[in-house]
This record gives C-alpha cells, structure tokens and sequence, in this order.
C-alpha cells in the first residue's frame, strides 16, 4: 500500500454533522405522514408469537360458540300440526315430555316404544330450507284468505254499480218514450 | 460482525419499520458519519452536505419495510446518497468547474502539515469527474472493494478500475510536481 492510499484514507475520514442533527431529522420524521404498512405486513404482525397467542384464542372461543349455537338450534325441533301450524317444542325435561319423541324412538321397533308418539303429530328435525318452506307456506295461506275476502268485496261493488247502471238505462228510455 | 450485534441490528430495523422513533434514531446515529462525510467530500459543503443527509434519512423513513438487513441498509444508504450527491451536482451547480491544472499550489511544505496536505487531495480529487470523484470517495472514505463501489454506483467493474487507475494516476502527477520531492 502507498502512502497516497495512506494520505487519501486520511483525507477521506469519516466525519461526524452538527450535533443537533439528529434532533431536526427527527423533528421532520415527526412532521411526516407515518408510512401505512401493506395489508400483508399488518396480517404478518398478527402472527408474531404475542399476538398468535391471541388470535388463537379468538379463534378457539369463535369456533366453540358456532358449535354451541349450531348444537342449540338442532336441540329445538319444530313440530308441525296437521291443520298446517307450526309449533317450536324444547327438549324433554329429565322426566322426559310424553308428546315428543326423539329420532331413536321413531326408528326403534314398536314393542320398544313407550309412550307411543300423538297420531295427530309428527316430529320434524328443522333445518333452515325447512323452515322458510314453512314459513311461505303460511304467508301463502294468509294471502288466499286475504284474496278470498276482497273478491267477496269487488263482486259485491260491482252488483251494485250494474244495478245503478241499469235504472239509470232505465230512466234514460223512459224519458225518450215520453218527451 | 458478531451474532449478537447482527441479532440486535435486525431488532432495531425491525422496530423501525413498525414505527418505533427511538430505534430509528440509533439507526440514525450509527450512520449519519458514513451519510454525511460521504455527501460533505462530494459538495465540499458542510451545510449541503447536512440538508442532504436529512433528505436520505427521510427517504429510509419512508423506505424501512423495504431494508432486509444491517448488510442491505448500509449498502441502500451508499446508493442513494452517492446518486442524491450526483443530483445534487448537477442540480444546483455548486461546485465551480476547476480543471486539474488550476488548482492553486501549496504555499508550505505538506510533509510539515499532515491537515495541509489532507485539505490538498481533497481539492485535486474535487477537480475529477462526479463518478470518478465518487468512486474515489466509496475506496477511501467506506474502504469497498472495486466489486463493491460497482455494486453501489451501479457500474461495470472495469469501468471502476480505470477510474481508480486513472484518478489515482493524476493525483500523483499532481502532487509530485507540487510537492517535488515528497514521494507518494
């Protein structure tokens, strides 16, 4: 190495700034809108150790209260009537309900049974399409017996608009006959 | 570099980038050196050489999420000051052109004064052309390889080489006639 390279390294030393460097630089930084992270970046966050743990356990207790509700909507069967109503029934009590039966007594053989399921009812384990079935079963109902009434109603209106129109046909000729 | 530090240097660029202003500021104290001599040997400007650096700094502020490594933000931070030192340059004209040849002579013997003759290259390197003045001030000053000033100015490496070679040439013709019978 020669003593240019020498001379040069010294010539060439790093030197330090102004003290209070550092302090305007962070004051502008200060100054600055905070650069916002991309959408992975903040997803990548959520799974550092601190957070997953967490995560983890939202995710757990989310979980654990959609089985919960899922297994409370199946434990409350609907029961439809024959003359077309829907009834919601609760799960037996310990003393058990004579008027429901569970799938286990519908499929098991009939000495077994005890007591016999109501003639007049049969046992439907609901599901969602079930149930708005049902539902626009009902509205359906409701409509044609709201529809029923207010044919009653036009046809009444209208015997009576024929019945004017026809004395009024009436005194219209009666004047022509006699002028 | 220690596996200790290198742990600790990640730490604290991974603390910046999720906005913490006290590990930015270590990053920043660690090198502001480098940033500034490197824009101050350029301008030959204290106060340009300070707004400069304040301008690379903000612009890591901006740029942490996209720094890898300790390795990858002192290679970043040479980059973009070389090319901001370049901009600035051209931008603001603010060195005079001096041709190699009107450089004033010493008026005192250098080998009595090691600060004269530092001042002395200092000037007849400012006398080079920008990349060369650059590639002079990345070899000297950051001590890199001529593979590694390549990388950084984004040059081929031959290119480097005779820059050095021919810079390093006029600085001894230079100086031999200044100095006469000082030996470098």
């Amino acid at each position: 190495m020669s003593r240019l390279d020498d001379e040069l390294r010294k010539a060439f030393r790093r030197e330090q700034p102004s003290v209070d460097f550092t302090t305007r630089l962070l004051e502008r930084v200060s100054q600055q809108p905070a650069p916002k992270a991309p959408w992975w970046h903040r997803l990548a966050t959520l799974l550092d150790p601190p957070k997953l743990r967490w995560v983890a356990i939202g995710v757990t207790a989310s979980l654990l209260l959609a089985i919960g509700a899922a297994q409370y909507s199946r434990l409350h069967q609907v029961v439809i009537n024959d003359d077309g109503k829907v009834s919601q029934a609760t799960p037996p009590p310990e003393g058990g309900n004579k008027n429901l039966v569970s799938p286990d007594q519908i499929n098991a053989p009939r000495g077994v049974l005890s007591p016999k399921p109501p003639q007049n009812k049969r046992v439907v384990y609901p599901s969602p399409n079930h149930r708005v079935a049902l539902a626009r079963q009902q509205q359906e109902r409701e409509f044609r017996v709201e529809g029923e009434a207010a044919k009653e109603k036009l046809m009444l209106a209208l015997s009576i608009a024929s019945a004017a129109l026809n004395d009024a046909q009436k005194a219209v000729h009666d004047d022509g006959l006699n002028p | 570099m220690d596996k200790g530090t290198a742990a600790r240097l990640d730490d604290r660029l991974e603390r910046s980038a999720l906005g913490d202003q006290f590990a930015f500021e270590e990053i920043v104290r660690q090198h502001q050196g480098m940033v500034f001599s490197m824009a101050c040997h350029f301008l030959r400007d204290r106060s340009l050489a300070e707004e400069l650096a304040q301008e690379v700094f903000l612009n890591l502020h901006q740029n942490l999420r996209s720094i890898k490594s300790p390795e990858h933000l002192v290679f970043w931070l040479r980059k973009v000051t070389s090319h901001r030192c370049i901009d600035q340059s051209r931008r603001l004209k603010v060195r005079p052109q001096v041709s190699l040849e009107d450089v004033p002579e010493p008026a005192i013997d250098a080998t009595e004064n090691d600060l004269f003759l530092s001042e002395m290259l200092r000037r007849v390197v400012d006398t080079l052309p920008e990349k060369a003045r650059l590639v002079v001030i990345l070899r000297y000053q950051e001590d890199l390889d001529p593979g590694e000033i390549a990388s950084v100015l984004d040059m081929p490496l031959n290119t480097v080489k005779s820059h050095l070679r021919r810079s390093l040439s006029s600085l001894r013709d230079k100086l031999s006639r200044t100095l006469g019978e000082v030996t470098l």
